[in-house]
């Protein structure tokens, strides 16, 4: 592919060679609209199996079951509504790209919090399990059973530099 | 894309460079396929950034499940069902129907382009009208994110099914993540009109059918999104 041009009056009589698009006009994969209807019948097929499952209880395997068939719905939608099939790979490659990251950053949020030990049933707060310190970004938690804001303060201001010093 | 449209248009008035053979092409491209993958290659990135924008809502979904899953499945019981999977269909049909028009301007019947875009159109107005009705239930009921959440003060009044403690934050989510896609569901009415617009005034031909092509590309990723929102969301909470 040639750099572009800064020059407004060049012509074009010799088109650079672009992939797969020799003559430089485009061509497009035309679908038949009976093979896309057949797509969307598939799409339907796929929708009321998983809300049928969904009247069912399969414990986690409901969870996993709704989203193995939303990835298989997602996957029909990208590959031929979307044309990644037939089309230039870099677009494919983009696509997959982003839920790559995607799990990256789900694998590694989930790493943070699943390590934070137990959920303090009041305030939504973490506590290391070892010493009960709250750990950091975490809310404070009430000293005792009977505490009123008040006391949350005070654990605020007293508890917490020592707690996070020992922690480091 | 509105300042490829520019420069385009700017182009075809000025009339330099190119001359007659593709009125459409802009004067910063090659030949109309440079245009075309270029066009394509830009919204695939768009469609990447979209993923990963859905994608923090998503793990902020699946990380909160994980810790409250009964809370969840509780508070997913006050979504409708049908209501949800009424709007799936729409959606997928609305998919279908923007493919079709894509389809049918790569074979240059600009007719037929014109009604698949309508009936695409047509689809998405459904679809944010069961939407309003679903809100409006909430809202009816309470069931809102965060400190507007109220519901609880109605079941006290009524002696009803006591929502589970923390339920605001199901509904949080579930209006954050559907009320983002609803601004998408808005946007790509908007693209889909603006590319309607164009085909209407001729400027879509066999050769140069990007506008369709893109804003068809743009309205499935709002399809994608409702794929994955549908399930979590309604079904398994």
């Amino acid at each position: 592919m040639s750099t572009a041009h800064s020059d407004h009056t060049s012509d074009h009589a010799t088109p650079p060679q672009v992939e797969g698009h020799e003559d430089g006009e485009v061509h497009a994969h035309v679908n038949s609209p009976l093979f896309m209807i057949a797509i969307f019948a598939a799409l339907i097929v796929l929708t009321v199996i998983t809300v049928a499952v969904s009247y069912v209880d399969l414990g986690s395997a409901n969870t996993f079951v709704a989203i193995l068939v939303a990835t298989i719905k997602a996957s029909l939608v990208a590959t031929f509504f979307m044309h990644l099939k037939g089309d230039k790979s870099i677009h494919a490659i983009i696509f997959i790209g982003a839920f790559v990251f995607l799990g990256i950053f789900i694998g590694l949020s989930n790493d943070d919090l699943s390590t934070r030990h137990e959920v303090d049933s009041v305030n939504g707060a973490r506590r290391l399990d070892t010493t009960g310190v709250v750990a950091p970004g975490g809310l404070q938690v009430p000293a005792g059973p009977a505490s009123a804001p008040e006391a949350t303060q005070h654990v605020e201001g007293v508890q917490n530099p020592h707690g996070a010093s020992e922690h480091h | 894309m509105s300042s490829a449209t520019t420069t385009e248009e700017t182009h075809a008035a000025g009339g330099h460079g190119h001359g007659s053979k593709y009125p459409f092409l802009a004067h910063h491209f090659d030949t109309p396929a440079h245009q075309f993958d270029s066009a394509k290659l830009g919204m695939w990135i768009f469609i990447a950034t979209e993923i990963l924008m859905f994608g923090g809502l998503f793990v902020a979904y699946g990380l909160f499940r994980g810790q409250e899953q009964e809370m969840f499945h509780q508070a997913h019981e006050r979504l409708d069902k049908i209501m949800g999977a009424v709007n799936t269909v729409v959606l997928l049909f609305s998919s279908l129907t923007a493919a079709l028009a894509v389809r049918q301007s790569q074979v240059g019947d600009r007719k037929g382009t014109t009604r698949w875009l309508i009936i695409t159109l047509l689809c998405a107005c459904i679809f944010l009208v069961v939407k309003f009705f679903e809100y409006q239930h909430k809202f009816h009921d309470g069931l809102l994110p965060g400190h507007y959440f109220t519901a609880h003060l109605a079941q006290h009044a009524h002696h009803g099914h006591v929502l589970p403690y923390r339920a605001h934050m199901f509904f949080a989510l579930y209006f954050m993540m559907t009320g983002l896609h609803g601004v998408h569901v808005l946007i790509g009415m908007g693209v889909l009109t603006w590319a309607l617009r164009r085909n209407l005034n001729g400027k879509i031909s066999k050769q140069y059918f990007t506008p369709i092509e893109i804003g068809a590309l743009y309205w499935h990723l709002v399809d994608l999104v409702w794929i994955y929102l549908f399930p979590l969301l309604y079904l398994v909470g």
